[in-house]
């Protein structure tokens, strides 16, 4: 097929506003998958996506269109995650594709990550097509999205074709316009072979499979091929594309997105964003690779049996051959013993990282309370940075300490701003300017720490909205803050797992809420157990635990003592689900308990 | 083998709240299972070397027998087994189950202690104990009992029964102890599976309270104790010299026999159940078959978890010697918590620690 008959695009959108939904009926519609097939959202292949409703990696599917024209064309569809954490994989999908279609839901209109979305489609010169989607919802205001769309977005209102991915109108005319309106790929035509890798995963039969958009030449089986940044030389033993199950072909030709498998052994030998050439015949330069992404977010991970150390070190391995945005690291701690410091892109990434651990590996795992990375300059003048709490020299050694920022940008109703003002404040945030974007909404810049961003900003941000409150942030170097290192302490014991770094204004309420926390969750033990939150030496918040006071069960067992036994016994197997600090024992779950709320 | 368990599993009326293998008489025959049990007695004598020091006749209720038929029962034991060297021969006794002739007779064939199962003296909370015996019942019982000259006269005592106030739970033991009885059991209710009153607790009806159960628990140890009756064992209290030898044997961990349907017996690290189905139990002895059901062979490692579990209630306490290198440890942690002292070589609790046990045999283990 002449590449003329090419078009590469992604669906990119907001979180929830249905790209998923209508890859579906894009992929009904051009009879890529049969009737017997079809699922709702089935792109979301891993169950973890399909329990969520939410896409976490992006997807390729190529499909065949017979156009009003009369044409056949090939259609490389890039299904993407709208939520913030995964925003790195709409770039690198971007990457691959000459066009985007740009998703609003009727109902809500332009959101947050509408608007960065659609800056990273146009950072990366692709035409975007708007679609108003679900405008089969009664709630749908379709009018309101066309006057968004100029106002806000600066698109043409009149390009917008309305949807409903749920019902199935509107696909006919997304297709058209994706025919009419989306470049087909332009190939330099000068022989060379160029494919960009834009994701790679490891399938356990087999092995590492690269996604590539090839710009320029051929790739096909027995081929040698180089990957120009490693200098890697392999060989092709396998190509195709994806319907949407990996599909083996003959080749993949300039504009194809599809897939290869060469003989590599580990996905850290490709790397994502590096060009595959052939060998003999290497590509004079490279293609612009892409953005590192380095994790903000990092946690403890451990076992909840210590035993488990090795089997979560295989689970974590596993797991980074498929999210090269996760990182880790063995680390101990006193409380908790081995395990890893992970980094993550978000509190999403995270969750879904341990979720995965819990499924997929069948891992018990703790993990503690999320960080920041810390750049810490001491007062002998070297510099380290700090991503875990037990790390932070003592106060007195310290000269200075930055964390980092990050620029957030709100989009929320008039009325809310009052609201939302003091709640950046009360993050210790700083609203730079306030945009109004059109007679009923607003967009604040402002500029918050990226660890009170962390927790629960979304979340408080979408309470005082009513939903109707988005944001989208971006990493924006650091800044000083006067920080300390907060101590929990059980029966005088300090418990590594519970340190934190907070910023000083807030350690008071913060070692209060962690107490009470604490208290709520540690049973009772045969003796009054302390709780403190302590800042250096000092003690800053405090509970304590009554003992208990009676648990026999004092029947006359009779004969039946085995009765007795096998009690004592459960209770001592429960024991071992305890980690024991000094001469307390916390059960595993009052850890996560305080770990996963606070 | 020096002590003797038989199961007599017949009640008038059954509990809510009790779990032991039990039922109404029903159109059982009475004289078969009196030979059933005799059947089986001449069975434990040809399996077993019996020396026996304690013989302990419970239920259910032993006196739901007639007195004909406990009489029999009596006599064909002594005449199937040398009880001669028997030192303590305990029959439980429920309220208004007992006359005057059925005691001596009793008296007679041996029997020199007596436990009767009072529970509480006031009205209400019998009722909703379910029991069918009425205050005076229970006195007039025990006046009977004292009459035919019984060695040692127990009563049995529950608190923390649903309603019951501490007060009505602190008249309880005046009224006991004003009895003077020479031994006295307080047990904490329990709710046992399978019970209605455990239906109850599920359903929310009930509540298990630890804070009232220790309140109940101190009321019993101080009133019992300032009366002179000594705190040998989580549950029971006894003048000096009348302490259970029987329920002291099980607490330290001794080799017992038990006849009768769902009787338990240990021996020699094994441990079974009767078969606690009364028609099969007659037919299988009958059938001159064994009412032995497969038991489980005790580890070194399990009967060091009883020893914990069991020695911990008693007034001498575990051997400290039974405590490993890492445990001991724990052994200066509970010491400094006040829950528990080592003195000659033995772990015992203190007032703190007694209602605690099972917490600090839990803990000690495996430190
Ligand atoms: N009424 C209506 N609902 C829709 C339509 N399209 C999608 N939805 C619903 O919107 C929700 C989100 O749809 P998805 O397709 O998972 O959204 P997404 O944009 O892929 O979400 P992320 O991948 O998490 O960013 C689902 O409950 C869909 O059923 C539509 O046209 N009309
Ligand atoms: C083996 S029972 C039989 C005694 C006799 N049938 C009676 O009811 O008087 C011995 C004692 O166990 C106690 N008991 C029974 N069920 C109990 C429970 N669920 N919780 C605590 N003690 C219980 C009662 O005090 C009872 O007297
Ligand atoms: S408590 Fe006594 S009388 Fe009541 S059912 Fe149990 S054994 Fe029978
Ligand atoms: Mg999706």
């Amino acid at each position: 097929m002449p590449i003329e008959n090419t078009r590469n695009f992604s669906i990119i959108a907001h979180i929830d506003h249905g790209k998923t939904t209508l890859s579906d009926r894009l992929l009904e519609f051009t009879k890529t998958i049969t009737v017997r097939e079809q699922q709702d959202q089935l792109l979301d292949a891993m169950d973890l996506e399909r329990e969520r409703g939410i896409t976490i990696k992006a997807h390729p599917v190529c499909m065949n269109y017979k156009g009003r024209d009369g044409k056949d064309y090939k259609l490389n569809l890039l299904d993407t995650p709208g939520h913030v954490d995964f925003s790195y994989e709409v770039s690198r999908s971007l990457a691959a594709c000459e066009g985007a279609l740009l998703l609003i839901d009727a109902s809500q209109g332009v959101e947050a990550q509408t608007v960065a979305n659609l800056n990273l489609a146009l950072q990366q010169n692709l035409h975007v097509i708007p679609v108003i989607n679900k405008v089969d919802l009664p709630s749908a205001d379709i009018e309101k999205c066309k006057r968004q769309l100029e106002d806000i977005l600066q698109l043409p209102a009149d390009e917008a074709v309305p949807a409903s991915a749920k019902m199935g109108i509107g696909i006919e005319d997304i297709l058209e316009a994706i025919v009419a309106f989306c470049p087909p790929p332009k190939d330099p035509g000068d022989g060379y072979l160029r494919a960009s890798v834009f994701d790679s995963i490891f399938d356990p039969y087999r092995g590492v499979v690269s996604y590539v958009r090839v710009i320029s030449g051929t790739i096909i089986r027995g081929q040698k091929v180089r990957l120009m940044a490693s200098g890697n030389d392999s060989e092709i033993k396998d190509l195709g594309t994806f319907r949407p199950k990996m599909v083996p072909c003959e080749k993949l030709e300039a504009g194809d997105v599809g897939y290869i498998i060469a003989n590599v052994k580990t996905t850290a030998d490709v790397k994502i964003g590096d060009t595959l050439t052939e060998s003999r015949k290497p590509a004079p330069e490279p293609l612009p690779g892409f953005k590192e992404i380095h994790p903000l977010v990092f946690s403890g991970i451990y076992p909840v049996s210590t035993d488990d150390f090795e089997a979560l070190k295989l689970a974590v391995g596993k797991l980074q051959i498929n999210d090269a945005a996760f990182t880790f690291m063995a680390e101990s701690s006193a409380a908790l013993g081995f395990g890893f410091r992970c980094g993550f892109l978000g509190l999403l990434h995270m969750e879904i990282v341990q979720e995965r651990l819990r499924r997929e590996f069948n891992m018990d795992v703790i993990s503690t309370y999320p960080s920041v990375i810390y750049d810490v300059r001491k007062t002998d003048g070297t510099e380290l940075q700090v991503d875990n709490p037990t790390f932070l020299p003592p106060a007195n050694e310290i000269e200075e300490i930055r964390e980092p920022i990050v620029k957030v940008d709100i989009m929320i109703p008039n009325e809310n701003i009052g609201d939302v003002m003091q709640m950046v404040m009360d993050k210790r945030g700083v609203v730079n300017n306030t945009e109004t974007l059109d007679d009923r909404r607003v967009l604040l810049h402002t500029v918050l720490p990226l660890n009170e961003i962390l927790v629960d900003f979304n979340d408080k941000l979408k309470s005082i909205t009513r939903g109707y409150g988005s944001m989208d942030y971006e990493h924006a170097g650091t800044q000083p803050a006067e920080l300390v290192k907060m101590d929990i302490l059980i029966a005088s014991e300090p418990v590594d797992a519970f340190s934190c770094i907070v910023h000083r204004s807030k350690a008071e309420s913060r070692g209060r809420q962690l107490c009470a926390k604490l208290k709520e969750v540690i049973p009772q033990q045969l003796f009054v157990v302390a709780i403190q939150a302590a800042i250096g030496g000092k003690i800053i918040a405090r509970e304590s635990i009554s003992a208990l006071r009676k648990d026999v069960t004092a029947k006359c067992y009779g004969g039946d003592i085995s009765r007795k036994r096998k009690l004592l016994e459960k209770q001592k197997e429960g024991k071992k689900r305890m980690k024991s600090i000094g001469r307390v024992n916390i059960p595993q779950e009052a850890f996560i308990e305080v770990l996963k709320n606070n | 083998m020096r002590h003797l368990y038989v199961h007599i599993p017949f009640c008038h009326r059954v509990c809510p709240y009790c779990s032991f293998y039990k039922h109404t008489p029903g159109n059982t025959p009475m004289a078969a299972f009196v030979d059933a049990v005799l059947a089986e007695a001449e069975m434990a004598g040809r399996d077993y070397d019996l020396k026996l020091d304690t013989v302990y006749f419970g239920g259910g209720t032993p006196t739901a027998l007639s007195e004909v038929h406990l009489e029999r029962l009596l006599t064909g034991l002594r005449e199937r087994m040398d009880l001669t060297g028997v030192r303590e021969f305990t029959c439980e006794v429920n309220p208004r189950t007992i006359t005057d002739s059925k005691a001596d007779m009793m008296r007679a064939q041996g029997i020199d202690r007596i436990s009767l199962g009072i529970q509480a003296w006031d009205e209400e909370t019998l009722r909703t104990l379910g029991r069918d015996h009425a205050p005076d019942d229970a006195e007039e019982t025990f006046h009977t009992l004292r009459k035919a000259g019984f060695r040692s006269v127990s009563i049995d005592l529950m608190f923390s029964i649903p309603g019951q106030s501490l007060e009505a739970w602190r008249g309880t033991l005046e009224r006991s102890i004003s009895l003077n009885p020479n031994h006295i059991s307080a047990y904490n209710l329990n709710y046992e599976e399978d019970t209605e009153f455990f239906e109850r607790l599920r359903k929310g009806q009930y509540r298990v309270e630890e804070e009232r159960d220790a309140d109940f628990f101190y009321a019993a140890l101080d009133q019992l104790n300032s009366a002179g009756y000594e705190h040998y064992e989580i549950s029971n209290y006894a003048r000096p010299g009348y302490r259970s030898i029987h329920n002291e044997a099980y607490w330290l961990g001794e080799d017992y026999i038990g006849l009768g349907p769902g009787s338990y017996s240990t021996a020699k690290d094994h441990r079974w159940q009767n078969i606690a189905d009364t028609n099969r139990y007659i037919e299988l002895l009958q059938s001159g078959q064994s009412a032995a059901q497969p038991g489980e062979a005790l580890t070194a490692e399990q009967r060091r978890t009883e020893r914990f579990g069991l020695e911990l209630r008693t007034a001498r306490g575990l051997p400290e010697s039974l405590v490993k290198a890492p445990e001991q440890r724990m052994i200066r942690v509970l010491g400094e918590e006040g829950l528990l002292l080592v003195e000659n070589g033995h772990i015992r609790l203190t007032r703190a620690g007694k209602p605690l046990v099972d917490s600090v045999a839990v803990a000690l283990m495996g430190a």
